[in-house]
């Protein structure tokens, strides 16, 4: 009577909670989004966008700029790229259908200030003049096919020849060279960081590597101005897209907060400078291909480093099987084939149990009505007779970073996102369709049933009944690959479970 | 006293919610989260953390597993004529040390 109240206390609990988190996210959090995408587009009418630094904080660029004229217009397979009349990327469109959101072509150029490779003077009145003479280009426009080409687009400007040479790679890759008739201390940006995928979820901003290989990850919202110097990449990221530049050859980086405290990254040069440059998605592949050590861009939140090895292993089988589906099954089977020594053990225990079937009994009568009891026994003589059939604590703790590692790479890795398996469409979110969900509930449920158990009390009981059907329904909102991963799993245990009883059965009828 | 807390509930989260959907799994008695919460309650947070710990990574195919209490060392000044339950038997063991064993009500 008592436990079946507190029964209802924990679902009534669990309901209510959800009820809660439900109507905090309608009522309270969207509407502070929505605010403050308003209060942000109000800022970006009145366009006094400033650095913050003490130097740079006189710099004042006027409101012409925000609607400059394009200048040169890049035709790739994948993308279109605009660069305008002050010698930044204006904008730059992802074609293919995989990265559209809402039937729309993403613009991986946000719409706040400071574009990628723009250039700010630290001398206040160069710098107005900066935002004032267009460039000039030696093509307006260029089409991609398959082969790298160069623009060089000039300014000139009183006492200042600015020099901008770069080459565009039909993959998102470019170089540029900055080159200044007469040495000024300036600001080049890798841009503000792209705006599509941005949600609470998942952890967006920018990055700097340092050529010591450290990292400093600045979350939106975090940012401080701070210099870095002797860094190798500067990179604004959103979930899974990304705008960078990078050197092998160290520079100093600035990093300053904009009116959301989102952090801004400024390269600080006064003399010529060579940089390589992406703007994308986070391609792994494609990262690796420019430098490797780019690899570090892509960051899963806490927890990267497993989601990273997990997912070098992931692509590794990915590139075997072609499905990420598939890949993911693969990876369960890999995972249980290491923890095999360990199960292996526990069959072989199994054999000695039997012959203390009878004991058992005896010990199962006896103590009936007491579990813990029961088990505290069990125990005694699982220790006598040197055999022990559980597969311990361990084996399952070593699963937890696993999943979660695969929780991670999914929410982050562009690879898996829009890739089909059966009648998934996508691995990355949910299934729509709740077969996985529902397939995860029956497989654990049958799991349950084949594996001995005890219970502390009798609540403990009641939860361990209905817990198939409350992680149905806690992980039909999960995304789609890690369900197929439990699923995968709990089915490869029934496998496994079903062969032992089969062999001990086997022995038995021997006998 | 709070960290004590904060290390009790996510145990007793793990008992009630997740380590059931995985069936009975510990190889000793009392159970590594059991184990846990009587170290917790028993002995210092930082000591008890760490026991814990080495008891999970024990707790495989490669070692026997069966009974293992927790064992703690204590200085005892005993109070007498204090009506309180009784929530743990510490059994002596060697000089300050004690076995600890939970006391069971019905």
């Amino acid at each position: 009577m008592n436990n079946n109240q507190n029964m209802r206390r924990i679902i009534i609990a669990t309901v209510i909670s959800f009820i809660f988190f439900i109507a905090y996210d309608y009522f309270v959090l969207e509407p502070k989004q929505k605010a403050a995408a308003e209060a942000a587009a109000m800022e970006q009418n009145k366009t006094m966008q400033t650095l913050s630094s003490n130097t740079a904080k006189k710099t004042k660029i006027n409101k012409s700029i925000l609607n400059s004229k394009i200048l040169v217009t890049i035709r790739a397979k994948d993308f279109e790229a605009k660069i305008d009349e002050f010698g930044r990327i204006s904008s730059f469109i992802l074609k293919q259908k995989k990265f559209e959101e809402k039937g729309k072509d993403i613009n991986l150029v946000s719409d706040k200030l400071p574009k990628p490779l723009e250039i700010r003077f630290d001398n206040p009145k160069l710098n107005s003049e900066a935002f004032k003479v267009p460039y000039s280009a030696d093509k307006t426009d260029i089409v991609l096919n398959g082969s790298k080409k160069t623009v060089i687009l000039t300014q000139n400007l009183p006492g200042e020849v600015v020099k901008k040479i770069i080459t565009i790679y039909p993959n998102g890759r470019y170089d540029i060279k900055v080159n200044l008739s007469k040495n000024a201390k300036y600001f080049i940006t890798p841009g503000y960081r792209p705006s599509v995928a941005v949600d609470r979820l998942t952890v967006h901003g920018s990055l700097v590597k340092k050529a010591d290989d450290t990292l400093d990850v600045i979350k939106d919202g975090d940012a401080e101005q701070k210099t870095v110097k002797k860094a190798i990449i500067a990179a604004g990221f959103d979930r899974y897209y990304t705008t960078l530049l990078f050197s092998k050859k160290p520079f100093e980086v600035m990093i300053s907060p904009d009116n959301e405290q989102n952090p801004v990254l400024y390269i600080v040069s006064d003399s010529n400078l060579n940089l390589t440059g992406y703007i994308g998605p986070k391609y792994v592949d494609t990262l690796k291909s420019i430098n490797p050590s780019l690899v570090d861009v892509v960051q899963y939140g806490v927890g990267t480093f497993f989601a990273r090895n997990l997912f070098l292993l992931l692509d590794f089988l990915h590139k075997i099987v072609i499905n990420w589906g598939v890949a993911i099954i693969f990876l369960v089977v890999i995972v249980r084939l290491v923890l095999f020594p360990l199960t292996y053990k526990g069959m072989v225990s199994m054999y000695k149990l039997k012959e203390l079937a009878p004991k058992m009994k005896e010990i199962q009568l006896k103590y009936k009505k007491d579990p813990q009891k029961l088990q505290m026994h069990m125990m005694k003589l699982y220790k006598e007779h040197g055999a022990n059939p559980l597969g311990g604590c361990l084996p399952l703790v070593l699963q937890i970073p696993i999943f979660y590692g695969i929780y991670k790479l999914l929410l982050y890795s562009i690879e898996l996102k829009g890739d089909s398996f059966l009648w998934i469409h996508d691995l990355s979110v949910m299934d729509h369709y709740f077969i996985l969900p529902v397939l995860m509930g029956v497989s654990m449920y049958f799991h349950q049933r084949l594996t001995p158990s005890n219970f502390q009390d009798k609540m403990q009981e009641k939860i361990f009944k209905f817990l198939p059907v409350i992680f149905t329904f806690m992980m039909a909102t999960f995304p789609a690959g890690l369900v197929l991963y439990w699923t995968t799993n709990n089915i490869l245990s029934i496998a496994q479970q079903w062969f032992i009883n089969r062999v001990m059965a086997a022995k038995k009828a021997k006998k | 006293m709070i960290l004590k807390k904060l290390l009790k509930k996510p145990i007793r989260f793990y008992q009630y919610f997740i380590s059931p959907a995985f069936g009975q799994s510990c190889r000793y008695y009392p159970t590594c989260s059991e184990y846990a919460l009587w170290e917790i309650e028993c002995d210092n947070a930082f000591k008890a953390f760490f026991k814990s710990f080495f008891r999970i990574l024990r707790c495989n195919q490669l070692f026997r597993g069966g009974i293992d209490y927790p064992v703690v060392k204590k200085n005892i000044n005993p109070k007498f004529g204090i009506k309180k339950r009784i929530t743990y038997w510490l059994v002596p063991k060697g000089k300050n040390k004690f076995i600890v064993i939970k006391a069971k009500y019905e």
